[in-house]
């Protein structure tokens, strides 16, 4: 019987899981379904209620488990099938081609600038960063490697400029490139590395025990709701993370997309899309919006101490061990908290500038607020893969679309099925801290676990 | 060490990311002729499978004792190098690592010249480092399987069962008489909408508990004394009904100390009128079935809770939702106002208020700033509050007052945290070791944190530390030992003036001082930041890896030529060092004055290598550590900011430009800040 464990999500929570779990000595697969791993938080420009600088304490936790001998990290790769047999669990892995080869491959770069074709990193959203069809998922990445877009290898991206695509064959049948200019820049430097005609390889693994360390996401705003897909100068907040994030697109420049002018006047909406029809917005409190938002104004006073910043809000979820005084550091420092519901936003089609509508819930009011920039707290959702992933490992979600608990009271982070096991986003809207609590709790019960 | 010194130096073109600016051959040359150098060699990929091969026979060959790879960046490549060199035979210390990619290709890519002749200067810093390193090895701590849980709630009894079922003895104390702490009160808990009773949830715990044969149970007892440390405590415990002692082995502890109510005394009419209770004490009321009739009920939330000196209790919102309902079960016809300032109310908690209102349950919004106030009228209580929805005053009878009151850590934690010299704050409740990534344990190793011991929490949040805890106190149980990397301090007590003030300054506990009052360092619990040796006032700390002598040297080494035009700047491997790569790897461009010197923590720079190069004629200095509040280190750049301001109190006296002095905070993903930084630094100091 096997007595390796398998951690699905190399985010925060994988990490961490992982990270136990290999010091107490057992074997750990960590895979995770992206480029790298690091998860939501390799994104965050700080972190509440400290302003921790994110990537500064997750990277070096990144490059442990990666130099970790008890961790064999597998990124890009999908579970697709889980069956017990014996006591072990038997699952069945793809690992997607990146198209290029890990052994190889430095992470020089020199392939990326030889690429004539800039996209758009849908990860930025609205906030426009781009990136080559050949790229590191960041600059921190683990592995340390870049990965070549798909559409640029199946040769859709032939119009908007790729140097591949209209080969009478297609790139799996060739074994060396004479046109691609990244394989050329490769070569270059010595290196053959980028392998256009790589394939998908599955993988079979036998494990003891499986922990669920999906993570969340960000709700996107359903629709022209407050004006995000009308207006250019609403985003969200995960936006606006990236935005402050010197390591961002616009090297921590707070600019608003429209005119690229730093933004002066700002203002946050709280509990977007909470309360509307299902599959519309998020019908519960995602726990965490309310200090991501006084993080968010704290750090824009300090990039511009000028700049007015307002939160409107509903209830203030100021639940956490020092929350409460980050929240009251933000209010010294000039922030204006509203509480308020807006229900309308105009642009002036000239300046760009926001018109809010909103009642005043102090006052019962209606009131209007002129902002430069509108920054919209969407909520937490759950993951676009837990749907699936509950079928392939035949785990329950609840009715939120979360991964269930058995027993929360007595079983704390159990599932339907014995030897798999939940932490983090997989649970519910969860912040940093407690993620890594329940990543070190499941670990403990994914190594102690005998059928 | 008299054996003769051989230097291996080994310079990597990186293809063409540093070979297209750097002239390699060029500076390969020039390593060669460098003092102790036996060999140099360029390699087109030295991190490929080809080259490492190759390295190892080179280092074979030429009977290679030191090795210094001038390359990308330590933050990356040094643990493939350092196992490299180790299986080539030479102990992995004895490796320098030379960041020319980082720091020089993609930084000077216009000025190849220039930056050929930064590379050279790097590489002789290294060399000169190198000539001094010294061998180190992992130091461990044996550690046995006994684990201590001060505290017997619901994190406790966890934690001891997530201990128990490996293997390891567990032995639980509780001051109280029975188990279950706070939950003992409670009536029943909360959960996905669903309704438990606590006592049956403590039942099944305690039985569990009580029939494992790997847990001993001390109810009704106390810790009176510990000593020692991880792998080697010695703990006294003592009853706190007949006062026998009992003396327990402890390898690691876990604390689980809980919470209490804080008593609003005076407050509400509490104290003076029993109609006003707490929520804790209704609930217990309702455990005991001791309420049946009450007509009108108010509670009260975040009393003593956000003002001034605390924050949410987080858990009083889903506590009054809870027990408003239960009373309305007890009473249909019953009114029931929770008065509010932000309903706190998570997930399905959300849920949970819709249905208390769907009960009835009134919910009444009050002004932070204004809240109810409670008067006896004729026998009467009446409650008067403002509600902010519909903008007036209200006057609200009440058979029963409830007040949603905060918490404070155990009366305990005075003496626990004096007996295991960990922090606390002013509320009692202990200070985890980092509030994102270190939510289990305290900086000391050997001892992890779980539960209402660090902040209130709930039920759930409360079990999952437990067992979190237990894993972090069961991986040196189960490895046997606890390791660390051999950058560590060492004392020479040659001339330790006992003054004390290592112990004192070491973050981690790791230096005791023993009964003549000389410091000693529990080597596996140090974590080689440095603070200690910068601040022993008599020099005699060195730090594996970053003496004083190797610092020094590369002072030197660095100062050899054209001191005038250079920067001296001293980078923390955490952050300084990530912003420095994330510079590079965005290939900002920027003056090549500065020769960087990585020291592991901020806090390692003494006042004497801040002045030392302005004593060789340097143009300037940079400190560079994490930004604030991140630190590897806990506070090192904290320390190191007090003692940037004394070094530039010395330098004005010994006749420096203080001014020269300069220092950055700088995050790991902050490479604009670096080259700005540099740019700044090359204008101000009027070196361009």
């Amino acid at each position: 019987m096997s007595d390796s464990i398998l951690v699905i999500g190399g985010g925060i929570a994988g990490i961490n899981c992982a990270m136990n779990a290999a010091k107490y000595g057992t074997k750990v697969y960590l895979v995770d379904d992206t480029a790298s791993i690091g998860g939501m938080m390799a994104r965050l420009d700080k972190t509440f209620p400290t302003n921790d600088c994110s990537i500064c304490i997750e990277a070096p936790q990144m490059y442990e488990v990666d130099n970790h001998e008890n961790i064999e990290i597998l990124t890009n790769t999908e579970v697709r099938k889980v069956k017990k047999v014996n006591g072990s669990f038997k699952v069945k892995l793809v690992r997607k081609a990146k198209y290029v080869d890990e052994e190889k491959c430095t992470g020089c770069g020199a392939c990326a600038e030889a690429c004539p074709v800039s996209v758009p990193d849908s990860l930025d959203g609205k906030v426009g960063g781009m990136r080559k069809l050949i790229s590191m998922a960041f600059p921190q990445a683990v592995p340390n490697m870049v990965t070549v877009d798909p559409s640029c290898r199946f040769g859709e991206m032939r119009k908007a400029g790729a140097c591949i695509g209209e080969c009478a064959v297609d790139c799996s049948q060739c074994r060396e490139c004479p046109i691609a200019l990244c394989v050329k820049a490769c070569e270059k430097e010595g290196k053959k590395a980028i392998v256009l005609w790589q394939s998908n390889k599955n993988l079979s693994i036998d494990v003891k025990s499986i922990v669920v360390a999906t993570g969340i996401k960000n709700a996107q705003p359903v629709g022209d709701l407050l004006g995000y897909d009308k207006y250019e100068n609403v985003i969200t907040n995960t936006e606006f993370e990236r935005l402050m994030n010197a390591g961002g697109p616009t090297a921590g420049e707070i600019i608003r997309p429209s005119d690229k002018k730093h933004a002066k006047k700002i203002a946050w909406i709280q509990c977007v899309g909470r309360g509307l029809a299902e599959g519309k917005g998020t019908p519960y409190c995602s726990k965490i919006c309310c200090m991501i938002s006084t993080k968010q104004t704290i750090i824009t006073k300090e990039h511009d101490a000028d700049a007015e910043t307002t939160i409107f809000y509903n209830d203030l979820k100021a639940y956490g061990k020092g929350f409460w005084d980050f929240y009251r550091k933000a209010v010294e420092n000039g922030v204006k908290y509203v509480r308020g519901r807006p229900y309308e936003v105009f642009e002036d089609s000239e300046t760009k500038n926001l018109i809010i509508r909103y009642e005043n819930l102090d006052c019962g009011e209606l009131k209007k607020e002129e902002v430069e920039l509108l920054v919209l707290a969407t909520g937490i959702v759950p993951n676009d893969r837990n749907k699936r992933l509950a079928k392939v490992l035949k785990v329950k979600l609840d009715e939120l679309g979360y991964f269930k608990e058995k027993d929360p009271l007595l079983a704390s982070l159990e599932t339907n099925v014995e030897g798999i096991y939940l932490c983090g986003g997989a649970t519910g809207p969860i912040d940093i801290a407690e993620s890594v609590v329940q990543a070190t709790a499941a670990s403990l019960k994914a190594v102690s676990f005998h059928s | 060490m008299s054996e003769e010194i051989r230097i291996g130096v080994f310079v990597c073109d990186c293809g063409t990311n540093i070979a297209g600016v750097v002239d390699v051959l060029e500076v390969t040359e020039y390593a060669r002729g460098l003092e102790n150098v036996v060999m140099a060699d360029e390699g087109k990929w030295s991190c490929s499978v080809d080259y490492l091969t190759k390295m190892k026979e080179l280092i074979q060959q030429h009977n290679i004792n030191r090795v210094v790879i001038a390359s990308c960046t330590p933050r990356t490549h040094e643990p493939l190098f350092k196992r490299t060199i180790k299986e080539a035979g030479i102990n992995p210390y004895l490796l320098e690592f030379v960041s020319i990619r980082e720091q020089v290709s993609w930084v000077h890519m216009k000025e190849p010249e220039i930056a050929t002749l930064k590379a050279k200067d790097l590489i002789k810093m290294g060399v000169a480092k190198a000539a001094l390193l010294e061998e180190g090895q992992e130091i461990r701590l044996p550690v046995k399987t006994d684990c201590l849980i001060i505290g017997g709630g619901m994190a406790g009894m966890n934690a001891a069962l997530s201990v128990a079922d490996q293997g390891f003895n567990a032995f639980l104390v509780e001051k109280e008489p029975q188990l279950g702490g706070i939950l003992n009160n409670v009536c029943f808990i909360s959960h996905d909408n669903q309704k438990t009773p606590a006592a049956r949830v403590v039942q099944t715990k305690a039985d569990q508990v009580h029939a494992h044969p790997n847990i001993t149970v001390y109810t009704h007892t106390g810790i009176e004394a510990v000593e020692g440390y991880i792998g080697n405590y010695k703990v006294k415990l003592k009853s706190n009904g007949d006062g026998s002692t009992n003396d327990l082995d402890i390898s690691t502890m876990i604390v689980a100390t809980g919470m209490k109510e804080l008593e609003p005394e005076g407050q509400f009419e509490y104290g003076n009128d029993p109609r006003v209770i707490t929520q804790l004490q209704l609930d217990d009321m309702l455990r005991k079935k001791q309420l049946e009739d009450i007509k009108n009920a108010v509670m009260i939330s975040c009393v003593n809770s956000k003002n001034e000196t605390r924050g949410c209790c987080n858990i009083g919102c889903h506590t009054s939702v809870k027990n408003a309902v239960a009373l309305k079960h007890l009473r249909k016809d019953a009114n029931i106002y929770i008065l509010y300032r932000d309903m706190s109310l998570i997930k399905e908690e959300g849920t949970a208020q819709q249905s208390a209102k769907r009960l009835g349950v009134k919910f009444l919004r009050f002004p932070d700033d204004r809240y109810p106030e409670v008067r006896n009228e004729n026998g009467n209580l009446m409650v008067k509050v403002y509600d902010l929805l519909v903008g007036r005053e209200f006057e609200l009878p009440s058979d029963l007052l409830v007040l949603t009151t905060a918490f404070k850590g155990d009366e305990t934690v005075e003496q626990i945290r004096g007996h295991l010299k960990v922090s606390a704050n002013p509320d009692r409740f202990f200070q985890e070791s980092h509030v994102k990534l270190g939510p289990l344990e305290f900086a000391t190793d050997g001892i992890s944190l779980a539960g209402c011991a660090k902040a209130p929490m709930t039920f759930k949040e409360s079990c999952e530390e437990g067992i979190g805890s237990a894993m972090k106190a069961s991986i040196p149980m189960n490895r046997g030992y606890i390791e660390t990397e051999g950058i560590v301090a060492h004392i020479d007590l040659t001339d330790c003036t006992q003054c004390g003030l290592c112990s004192k300054r070491c973050p981690y506990n790791a230096i005791t001082v023993d009964k003549e009052e000389n410091p000693e360092v529990l080597q596996a619990l140090c974590k080689g930041c440095g603070l200690c040796a910068a601040d022993c006032p008599a020099e005699c700390i060195s730090i594996v890896h970053y003496s004083d002598d190797q610092v020094f040297a590369q002072v030197e080494a660095a100062l050899e030529e054209n001191p005038e035009k250079k920067i001296v700047a001293f980078v923390c491997h955490w952050c300084a060092l990530g912003g420095v790569d994330m510079a590079g790897v965005s290939r900002l461009q920027y003056p090549s004055n500065a020769r960087l010197i990585r020291v592991m923590c901020s806090a390692r720079v003494s006042l004497k290598m801040m002045q030392r190069p302005f004593e060789l004629g340097a143009a300037g200095v940079l400190v560079a550590g994490c930004e604030f509040p991140t630190c590897h280190y806990i506070e090192g750049n904290y320390a190191a900011e007090k003692r940037l301001k004394r070094a530039k109190r010395r330098m004005a006296k010994a006749g420096y430009d203080p001014e020269k002095l300069w220092n950055i905070w700088c995050s790991a993903a902050d490479g604009p800040k670096f080259a700005t930084t540099m740019r700044t630094m090359v204008k101000e100091l009027k070196l361009d």
